[in-house]
Order: structure tokens, then sequence, then C-alpha cells
């Protein structure tokens, strides 16, 4: 398989499925299109709000920990975290600055990576550990074998190769695309988005109190009824979309703690957005 | 008044939601900064160019020295043959594309090395990424340096449209440089004129396209394209580098024609 091959464009190609192909060909690509492996089948990813939870202090704080710490003996847990008011705040300034989308998304990580240390700090009597992003993915699969549960920074690495955003400068992969990516990676059994609202309304249910629920709806459906605000990251839909392991994700409120539990069980205690 | 430090945008920042249209629009009212609107990026083709060897390499080394203290230059360079086959061992093993990401990237930085060694003698450096917090000095004190044209996403790759292949591997990679930067260029240096209506090396009635805008280059629907699809999606949201330019390196003097702002190769902008 792995002779090389001298070929009449005089370049020394390898021998293999792609050999002299180009990656751009639309018939090659759709060629590549075959089964996943699942990494670490047996494991949940789920996300600690920082503005909803951490920022929220100790009364919002405690109780998640505290529920977090009774699952631990039965799940696996790959917990995530976000960089919060923080990151807003650094977003500002970095704006008013003059700052590219690729340098805000350098700075956000900073954030997550100070949260995943105050959650870390907080579980360490359970055993979980926050590890550096920069071997975070390398050693997963050697720290959820030996520990009850993980924390990461889920602002993923993208920092200055981040994407232009289609509007604005904020950048689009946060912390809810980060989790997302790893759990699809990964191939983890589930994801699951703590917040402090019980999922996802037709509005904004902290400004307007005749919001309706939405248990559950697919990513389709969601982009038709344009909403205005949504309690997660946008380009969760068109991670969605792509997704060959994860297709669905669950929002809850960690201000009703237990649920954390019910989530990770299976149960539907949230808003749960399917792929189509 | 707990918030009496922030501007009108930080206190909408803080307290309204990133997934709203209104609020994300505010925060593109001013342009961003160009950080090193002097420099040039410059991606060098894996398969394209640097897996011909001494033949394709040498003359393009010299031709980059040439242009030492004429232009700054950030270098990129591509995977190749060596990524191809890592990627077909790892589709067949179910690999993820996130683990693919890792494995390309593994094969840009072989090239970046020997890239570096290449240009070692004028002091050159090779960076990773986190070191581009030096690369302004770098650039400054000796007008180059190299990095590796893999985004460094790993585990983090989005999976593409079709297929289990990395969508933003080394062209993307290079070009988010030029965008984040602001820089002065875009130039993909690759083994054909530039872009055609199909793979010339397949294809003899190919036609050249000397310059194209992304939107009538979408509207032709190739099966195939010099550059990766992911870039001319960028370049209609970036706020910076709104044209690339694809070059053949194997001629000599096309570098430095593209470099003095010549309308060598094919052009293509975003309207």
């Amino acid at each position: 398989m792995a002779e090389p091959a001298e070929s009449a464009d005089k370049r020394h190609h390898l021998a293999s499925m792609l050999m002299r192909e180009s990656l751009l060909d639309k018939e090659v690509q759709r060629s590549t299109d075959m089964p996943v492996f699942r990494m670490l089948p047996d494991t949940h990813v789920i996300k600690i709000g920082g503005r909803s939870i951490l920022d929220a202090g100790r009364s919002a704080t405690f109780p998640v920990v505290e529920a977090l710490s009774t699952c631990l003996a039965t799940h696996k847990l790959i917990i995530g975290t976000g960089g919060g008011v923080r990151s807003r705040h650094v977003f500002s300034i970095g704006i008013d600055l003059g700052m590219p989308t690729g340098v805000l998304a350098e700075l956000a990580e900073a954030d997550a990576l100070g949260n995943a240390h105050i959650l870390g700090t907080l579980l360490a009597p359970y055993g979980v550990v926050a590890i550096p992003p920069h071997i975070f993915g390398h050693l997963l699969p050697l720290f959820i074998r030996t520990a009850p549960g993980v924390i990461f920074t889920a602002v993923p690495p993208y920092a200055l190769w981040e994407h232009p955003p289609a509007v604005g400068r904020i950048p689009p992969h946060g912390s809810d695309a980060g989790t997302f990516l790893l759990a699809e990676c990964f191939g983890s059994m589930s994801l699951t988005l703590v917040k402090d609202v019980d999922g996802l309304y037709d509005q904004d249910p902290k400004h307007f109190p005749t919001a309706n629920f939405i248990p559950q709806i697919t990513a389709t459906e969601l982009r038709r009824r344009e909403l205005e605000t949504l309690p997660f990251e946008r380009i969760l839909l068109d991670l969605l979309d792509h997704a060959r392991l994860l297709k669905q994700f669950q929002i809850i409120n960690g201000r009703k703690p237990e649920r954390i539990r019910r989530a990770l069980a299976g149960e539907h205690v949230g808003t749960i957005v399917y792929a189509d | 008044m707990r918030y009496e430090l922030l501007s009108e945008l930080g206190r909408y920042l803080v307290e309204g939601s990133l997934s709203d249209a209104r609020l994300l629009a505010k925060t593109g009212q001013e342009p961003p900064l160009p950080i090193l609107p002097k420099a040039n990026v410059i991606k060098i083709g894996g398969q394209s160019f640097i897996d011909r060897g001494r033949a394709a390499v040498f003359p393009l080394i010299e031709e980059i020295v040439e242009n030492l203290g004429r232009h700054d230059m950030i270098i990129g360079t591509g995977g190749g043959s060596r990524a191809r086959h890592a990627y077909s061992v790892g589709l067949d093993l179910g690999l993820p594309t996130g683990v693919l990401s890792v494995l390309g990237t593994y094969v840009s930085m072989q090239n970046a090395r020997m890239m570096n060694y290449l240009l070692a003698q004028y002091g050159i450096p090779f960076i990773e990424p986190v070191q581009f917090a030096q690369l302004p000095l770098y650039l400054a004190e000796r007008g180059a340096v190299i990095f590796f044209g893999m985004p460094p996403y790993t585990f983090w790759h989005e999976n593409p449209d079709v297929g289990r292949i990395p969508p933003h591997r080394t062209d993307t990679g290079a070009y988010l440089i030029s965008e984040v930067f602001g820089a002065k260029s875009m130039i993909f240096v690759k083994d054909e004129e530039g872009l055609y209506t199909a793979d010339p090396k397949k294809d003899r009635h190919a036609q050249f396209i000397k310059t194209i805008s992304v939107a009538e280059l979408k509207a032709l629907d190739l099966q195939d394209v010099v550059v990766e699809r992911p870039v001319l999606d960028m370049m209609v949201s970036a706020k910076n580098r709104r044209s690339i330019r694809v070059i053949n390196g194997l001629k000599q003097g096309n570098l430095t024609r593209a470099l003095n702002g010549e309308d060598i190769g094919t052009l293509i902008y975003a309207d």
C-alpha cells in the first residue's frame, strides 16, 4: 500500500485511495463517506454555562457542583466551561480597540480556561481534573479512564484561525460549539447544555413572561421560525446538519439541578434539538 | 450603575444575547484594525509543489530569498501526498474528521520544517500556533516566517458537507492568517497557472480563468476548484482580505510579480 508511485505529472505520490486525487473534487469527497468509529461511546459531554451558572456565584454554582458530583458514580463526565461575562467584556474592549474576530477568539479562550479552573477547584474533592487545552484531546482517553470526570476549556482552539462571521465580529465558535465538536469527534453518548432557563422559548423568557416553551424541535424547523434569540450558539444548527454521530442535544436549567442527573439518564427534562 | 465603566456596546454585549442579529450587527459597525498591513501571506502547495522535490522547491526558495527585505512574507505550507495517504488509512479505519485533522497537521508540519531548514541560513524561523505572538518580531527582524498551513482545530474540526475529509485544510489556515492580520495579499503558490474550468491535469479542454468573483465562481458549480471551497465562503464574510491570487510557482518570477502587485495568475475576489 505504501510504495512510492512515479507518475506522469512529475510528482511523487504515495499509493493510496486518494493518490493523485484533488481533495476538492466533489466525487472524491463523496467517496470518503464511510462509517465513523466511536472513541468514547460511554461518555457524556456536559457544558456548564459561564454567564448563566458560574458568574451567578455560589447560589447557582454549588448546587450544580453537588448535582455533578452525584452523577460521577454512574456516568463518565466530560465537562466544558464557557467564558461568561468576562468574555463579553473583553469582546467589547477588543472591538473598541479594533481587534479582529480571530484575536477576540484567542482572548475568549482565556476566560473559559479561568472558569475551567474555578469548576476544577470545586470538583477536586471528587477526583475530577481540569486538563489544559493543548494536551486535552490527546490525553482525554487516559484521563477519562482514570478519573471519574474531566473538565476542559469549552471554547475550541480556533484562536487566530476563527472564521470571520457573516455579521459583526463576535467569534462564531464559542463554548457551545466547542462542546458539540468534541462530543461529535469522540462519539460521546450525549451532549447537555446547562443554562439558567428551562430550554428554548419562542421569545427570551427573561424579557417576555408570556413566551412559549418549545420542548423539542428540529434544526430545520428552528431555522424556519427565525427566532430573535436562542439560548445557545446559532452555529450548533449547522454542526447538527453535518453531524455523523451526535444527532441531538438537550438544553436544561441548572437552577433546577436535579435535572442534570435526569438528563444524563436520557430523560427529556429541557429542550431537545434534533438533526433532521 | 453596575456596569458604568462599559461603553454602550459593552452594555449590550454583557447583558444581551450573542444569538441576537441586532446585537451582532452593532459589533460590526467599525472595521477591525489591520494588524500587519504590509505583510504578504504565501501558501506553498503540498501535492502541487513541495512533493515535486528539489526541481520545484529550490528555485522558489531562491525567489523567496531575493524578495527578503523587499516584501514581508508569512509562508504557510500544504500537506500533499502523505496527507492523502494518512487520510486514506484513517478513512478505512473509520477515524472521525477531527482525528484526520490532527494527521493532516503533522504532514503540513513536516513540510514547514523542511522549508524552514532550506531558509535557515537566512535566519527565517518556523513558528507553531503558540508562537504567533512572536511573529511580528521575526517579520520585522528577518522579513519572513514559516508556519504550517493547517488551522489548529485538531479534534474540534468541523465535519464537511460531504464525506469525511477535514474541510478546513492548509488553504483555509493560510487564508485565515491573511484575514486576521489584515495582510496586503494572499498568494497561493501551486503548479497550475491558476483557476481552470476543470482540473487541467485530467481535462485537456479545461479553460483558464483570469479573474472571477466568488459569486461567479459559485454559479459555475465546478466539479473541482484550485482552492479549498471554504476559503470562498470566508472571503464573502471577510473584513480585510477579500481577494486571493493563485499563481504557478513553477515559473520563476511569478512569485515576485505577485508580491509586486502585478496581475499574474488568477485573481478571485468577493464582490
